[in-house]
Order: structure tokens, then sequence, then C-alpha cells
């Protein structure tokens, strides 16, 4: 059995004191004091990121992480857009699938804030497809397109969208690593200005530094020893087209779909034992679109059920979603999300959520995407 | 710096989508563009369907807003798409006009 022991995340936000290698460095120690594991008890090292190379010239991470822990084991990169983090997780849970007794270190890293937001946008057009950069559609533009079509085949409008930002501020302000800590209204966000229409800049995650660091065991003595433990049940990662235009359905992230049918069906539990779940809001539609895919609510019902905030902490509901802020209030520092994701999963089954901790809860879910639904990453974890 | 080799290979397939008639299947407008379209913001983007059901993108010009709608019949025109530095090469590419 493979368990998460340890979790440890930078702040999220503009951090210009630091640089990319600085995060992986705070997370890195942050993670290992917590769990009081030595550097040569690592095995391997897998590190989900996406914009080194594109933005700062800065590539072959493995080795300048290896510089950091002083190691000489396999580190891999992994890179899949935003979902990188999720994915690097995979390969961990693979890696450990494949071997006995192994202690690995899985991190999620990006720094965003050192260039101009059009500088930074043009690095995230990288994980769009040819035609959709020349068309100069923006990550933005993509879930846009999703939007209009949702709203309009359904008959929703942008306020529908905007009770996703409400119930993920309210979060934020609950969690002091989030990059915003400010509840807003849905006027708040009906007032705010367009990214791309009908998305405005309340309905979209920002762009943001941070690093985060799970520690994944096979070891049985290992996982005896710690004070807090959760089993991975599924960790599952789909791929589809790169192109928007080439899906059957616009309103319908596939792969996500698929992904968590597999993560169902390895886990052996039903949706409705999952009770706190952190999804892939990086922009309002994202996150109805998610629930819908992921099986917890009605294709099409989306727009209506977010508007009840069932799944706002605090309104008992069975689900709740997105405790850490999710990408729009805890912010998207692209590698790290889908890592931030897993460790806020872990802190909610092991009672470490604090002031926004969901009681009776044994089974959780994190689903990470990159780009506009190319990579999807399920994963589920149990006490 | 765009390639002047990357633009070479795609104006060969450019060239078989001009003069192509088709609607508007979904639409958005940019308002934060990327470096490269900084200078055209706020522009509308279309995902069209043409008469052969082939689907392609691109920006809509010469445009009223009443034209940014599901259904809206365009044709595909050759027009400047980006110009990355003072002495670079310009990339013609595929934008529409409403019909």
């Amino acid at each position: 059995m493979i368990n998460v022991i340890g979790y440890y995340t930078t702040q999220f936000g503009e951090l210009w004191e630091k640089s990319l290698f600085d995060l992986v460095e705070e997370a890195v120690i942050g993670v290992l004091k917590q769990i009081k594991l030595e550097n040569r008890q690592i095995d391997a090292v897998f590190f989900g990121n996406m914009l080194a190379g594109v933005l700062e010239n800065n590539l072959h991470s493995p080795s300048k992480i290896a510089e950091i822990l002083k190691i000489n084991v396999p580190i891999y990169r992994a890179e899949a857009a935003c979902a990188s983090g999720g994915a690097a997780f995979n390969l961990a849970k693979n890696y450990l699938d494949a071997t006995r007794n192994k202690n690995v270190l899985v991190i999620g890293a990006e720094k965003m804030t050192d260039y101009s937001p059009e500088e930074t946008i043009m690095g995230l057009s990288a994980a769009a497809s040819g035609e959709e950069q020349e068309a100069g559609l923006t990550f933005p533009g993509l879930y846009a397109m999703m939007a209009n079509f949702y709203l309009q085949k359904y008959g929703y409008t942008e306020k529908n969208l905007a009770y996703v930002s409400v119930k993920n501020h309210f979060h934020g302000s609950l969690n002091d690593k989030a990059q915003y800590r400010r509840k807003i209204t849905v006027e708040n966000v009906l007032k705010s200005a367009y990214v791309a229409y009908p998305l405005k800049v309340l309905d979209s995650s920002p762009i943001s530094d941070g690093a985060s660091a799970v520690v994944l065991t096979n070891d049985r003595t290992m996982i005896n020893k710690q004070k807090y433990s959760t089993r991975v049940l599924a960790s599952e990662v789909i791929t589809d087209t790169i192109s928007l235009k080439e899906r059957k359905q616009i309103d319908e992230i596939l792969a996500t779909k698929n992904a968590a049918n597999i993560a169902f069906k390895n886990a052996k539990i039903n949706r409705s034992d999952i009770g706190v779940a952190e999804v892939h809001d990086c922009f309002s539609i994202a996150e109805i679109l998610a629930m819908e895919d992921l099986g917890f609510w009605k294709k099409g019902e989306g727009g209506k059920k977010i508007t009840d905030l069932s799944t706002m902490f605090g309104n008992g509901g069975d689900l709740i979603v997105n405790t850490s802020g999710g990408l729009k209030a805890a912010g998207h520092p692209v590698g790290a999300t889908g890592i931030k994701q897993i460790g806020e999963i872990f802190l909610q089954l092991t009672g470490q959520a604090e002031n926004r901790q969901v009681k009776n809860i044994k089974y959780g879910l994190a689903q990470n995407v990159g780009g506009s639904g190319g990579t999807a990453v399920v994963t589920i974890l149990a006490v | 710096m765009i390639s002047p080799i990357k633009i070479w290979r795609r104006q060969k397939e450019i060239r078989k989508i001009l003069g192509k008639k088709g609607r508007i299947l979904i639409w958005t407008k940019i308002f934060t563009p990327g470096a490269d379209f900084k200078k055209y913001a706020p522009y509308p983007v279309i995902l069209v369907e043409l008469e052969n059901k082939e689907k392609i993108y691109g920006q809509l010009v010469d445009y009223d807003e009443k034209d940014l709608k599901t259904g809206k019949k365009i044709i595909s025109i050759l027009r400047k798409v980006r110009s990355s530095t003072e002495e670079g090469v310009i990339a013609y590419g595929v934008k529409f006009k409403p019909l």
C-alpha cells in the first residue's frame, strides 16, 4: 500500500524575494523536517514544473534539485502544463507500484511573477495547439469559449458562474497559505473587468509563485512510524486532443470523465463516499464542468447547483469542494497546483486543516487539468 | 522571434483555407492577450464550421457587436496575424469577416 505521509507548501502569491529553486528548497526542507526524514532516506524525486524552460531558460531541474538535497538518486521532471504536479504525483505512485520499501519525494513549483503578464500569458500559451496560438486564443479565451457554449446551451448567465469564485474566496479567507484572503460577493465578480468574454478577472485564477511537496512511501515500517498518513487508493492520468475544436463535446472534459471512472473503479468506492474534493477551478466554468465530469452533478445541472453553495464549508453539505481556496483564491503556481490539491486532501483527511476542517470524512479526491483538457489527473486518498 | 521557416511551412496550409464560407459555432472576445497580440486587443476569436464541415479558429475583423453570435455567416480572409519585433518577419494567416 502506498501512503502520503507528509505535506508542506510555501505561501502562494507574488513572492519577489524568492527564485524558483528558493521555493523548491523551502518546500523540500519543510516537508522533510515535518516528518523527520533525512535526505539520504529519499530514493527518488519527481518534480512538476511547466514554465522554467520557456520563461527563464532554466532546465535540467533534476540536477538542480540534487544539488539542493545533496543526494544522488533518480530525479525526474514531469510536464503536462497545469497538470504537471498531478502528473509528477502519478509517476511517483507508479514508481512505488514497481518497487518495494522506498520513499519518494514529489515537488511541484512555479515562478510566474518575474515577467510581465503578457510574457507569462505567452509562455502559458505554449500549452495550446499551434492553430489556437496563431488565432490569439489565450487559456482564458479557450475556457471562455467553453463558458459561452455552456451558458447558451443551458440558459444560464454570468451570475451562475460567479458563485464559484464567491465560495472559493471564502475558503481562501480560511487558508493562511492562500494568495487571496479577501471574501468577495457575486456583485464584485459581475463588476470586475472582462479577461475573455464571458469570463472576468474574478472568474479567473491569478498568476502566482509557489512550491508544494509531499512524501510518498510504500515502506510499512515508515508508515507505522508516522502520526499522519493517508492511503493512495487511485491516481489516474488520461490525455485527450490538444485542440478544443477536435473534441466531441465543447462543454465537457472527457479526460476528467475517463480518469474519474477508472479512479473510482480502482478505489472501489462510490462518488457519495467522497467528503472533500479539490477540483481544477482555473476559471469559474472549470469547477462547474469538473463537478459534472467527475460525476458529482448531472450534466447541465452545475450552473444551478452551484448557486445553492452546498459545496461551501459550513453549509452542512456532504461534499465540500476546494477548501484550500481552489486555484482561484489559493493561487495557481502552475506546477505546484496539483501537489497543493493532494496536500489539502491530506490535511483534511488527517484532521490538520484547522479552521477549515471538514468533519467525519474518510475519502477525498483531487482533479488536476492540463491546458483546456488535454491532460487530466484524478487522485483518490483515504484514511 | 518568429521563425521565418515556420511561417513558410504554415503558408502552404493557409492558402487551402482562404475564401471559404462558414458559420460561427462559438465566440469569445479577448481583453487580456499574450505579448504578440497586445496591440490588437480587445479582439474576438471565433470557432467556425466551414461548409465542408471543417472546423477552424481565427479572429473576426471588420465586425459589428451584433455579428458576435452563434450561426453568423462568415468568410475566411488573409490578414496580418502577428509581428514579434520591428525587424522580424510579419506572419500572415487566416482571419474572418462577417457576410
